[in-house]
């Protein structure tokens, strides 16, 4: 007997943002599907009841004609099922393959992290947030997709605005004004870079695009969810992996000893603190869900860091512990959605920008613990990490 | 049909599958270990790695390059006839067949 989707009202959306996860607790306790006020949406927090809904895309779309992301970056891949997304994804995708990000982007990462070092090593210490992780994503990301060169915290910004005006459910003018500005300034730096990815085709997303024949308008869509989406996601995966190794420095040495622990660390920091949180889908046609009945067209949250938070899949689930049994987890997503820049991230996070930080930055430590922030639900990571080492 | 999957321990399980299904998605639906299928057949996690009896492998369309480059960074080496289970849909001559998901 399927029943009504039980409510969580009793949480401000502050308590959601400090800390998500005893909420999801909460939640994942009290049945598949429950509404949290404070979010205005009915989450789905366990593990297996995500993998169900990521294998069926014909009752739980991601087509969604009422799509605030569509309304700030226009018909995006993100947006589409089946043959569409498909098209759209492999026109993308010889720029993200593990062999292009091993062969081609290792080592212009290499050059961006050993600059951002070289330029705070003497000063003995930094917030990383600033110092290192953000301008790390941005200027990486510049050189995945071949803008050319644009100012990283210009990228930065119209990645922010971009996310706002895409979470803007409340319709803030100010916040629609400012991500439509930023889209209009990506069309003029995707207009001034097309002629020479045109002249010269490259490994760049851009020409990829260009490459498969897309037309203006998709390349347009996707080149804004690359921006919205694939800056903060590196740059909080670099932030949240540093921090879990400083807090577990036992961890640390083991990671030190064998750098093949360099990848298995960096599934764990994006299981412990999932940089995306939260994705939505619709409901297509009425269905039942672990008892919960749900409506066509509702829209329910899948929210990923609960599931990468599941005991019944995870032990100790708030513990970080690299050492854990190998078990795959939902930080990427899963699905035809699954997350197209996932090789890019491992090799940028995971062989580069964090094992050279380590390298480089002699006995690299929390510098002021009570200076740590952690921050966010749909998006989460350190928001200020205040590291010192030896000069 | 029937397909065999081989364990890396040599333990074997023997399934039922139909027509047209893939043999990622045979495998995730019973729930055979070393085939997870995080993107469930786009050809982007890399995690459903098995290998072919040369002579299926063979006679189908060889794998593009974007599944040559997944299959290099799977978890384990790609070998001569290694595909990605998703990317390989049973026909009626695979009735039978034993596949081995690689250490």
């Amino acid at each position: 007997m399927a029943s009504p989707v039980p409510v969580i009202d009793d949480v401000s959306f502050d308590d959601l943002m400090n800390d998500p996860y005893p909420i999801y607790a909460r939640a994942r306790k009290m049945g598949s599907v429950v509404r949290v006020a404070a979010a205005n949406i009915a989450l789905v927090t366990r593990f297996d009841d995500i993998v169900e809904i990521e294998r069926d895309p014909e009752t739980y779309s991601s087509v969604n004609p009422a799509s605030l992301v569509n309304k700030v970056m226009g018909h995006t891949l993100m947006r589409k099922d089946g043959a569409d997304h498909a098209a759209e994804r492999k026109a993308m995708e010889p720029a993200l393959r593990p062999g292009t990000a091993t062969r081609c982007w290792a080592p212009k990462f290499e050059a961006i992290c050993d600059e951002l070092i070289e330029a705070m090593r003497p000063s003995g210490e930094a917030d990383l947030f600033d110092a290192f992780a953000a301008p790390m994503a941005a200027r990486g990301l510049d050189a995945l997709l071949g803008f050319g060169g644009v100012d990283w915290r210009r990228l930065a910004h119209w990645s922010q605005s971009l996310m706002d005006g895409a979470g803007n459910y409340s319709g803030d003018p100010a916040i629609a004004r400012e991500a439509a500005q930023s889209a209009r300034e990506i069309e003029e730096t995707i207009a001034r870079m097309l002629p020479q990815h045109r002249a010269a085709p490259n490994d760049s997303v851009l020409s990829a695009m260009v490459q498969a024949g897309q037309p203006i308008e998709q390349i347009h869509a996707n080149i804004k969810v690359a921006v919205g989406g694939g800056l903060n996601e590196p740059r909080d995966a670099i932030l949240t992996l540093v921090l879990g190794l400083l807090e577990n420095l036992d961890q640390l040495a083991a990671v030190k000893a064998d750098p093949a622990l360099w990848g298995p660390a960096f599934e764990e920091a994006v299981r412990w603190i999932s940089p995306i949180g939260m994705y939505p889908r619709r409901v297509a046609r009425p269905v039942t869900l672990g008892g919960a009945d749900l409506e066509q067209d509702q829209q329910i949250g899948l929210c990923v860091a609960a599931a990468n938070h599941d005991p019944a899949r995870f032990a100790d689930p708030s513990r970080f512990d690299i050492l854990r049994p190998k078990q795959s987890h939902l930080a990427f997503g899963a699905g035809a959605h699954f997350c197209a820049g996932t090789w890019v991230a491992r090799v940028m996070v995971s062989k580069l920008a964090v094992p050279r930080l380590f390298e480089r930055l002699p006995n690299l430590r929390i510098a002021d613990p009570a200076g740590v922030r952690i921050r966010g639900w749909v998006f989460r990571g350190p928001t200020a990490l205040p590291v010192a080492w030896d000069r | 049909m029937q397909i065999t999957y081989v364990q890396p321990d040599g333990s074997a399980r023997t399934v039922k599958a139909s027509l047209g299904v893939s043999l990622m998605e045979v495998a995730v639906n019973n729930a055979i270990p070393g085939i997870v299928g995080e993107c469930n057949g786009s050809a982007a996690c890399a995690t459903c790695h098995v290998v072919l009896p040369q002579a299926v492998f063979d006679r189908l369309a060889p794998p593009e390059d974007h599944e040559i480059d997944m299959l290099d960074f799977a978890d384990s080496p790609r070998q001569p006839c290694s595909r990605l289970g998703c990317q390989v849909r049973l026909s009626d001559e695979m009735d039978g067949m034993t596949v081995t998901i690689p250490a």
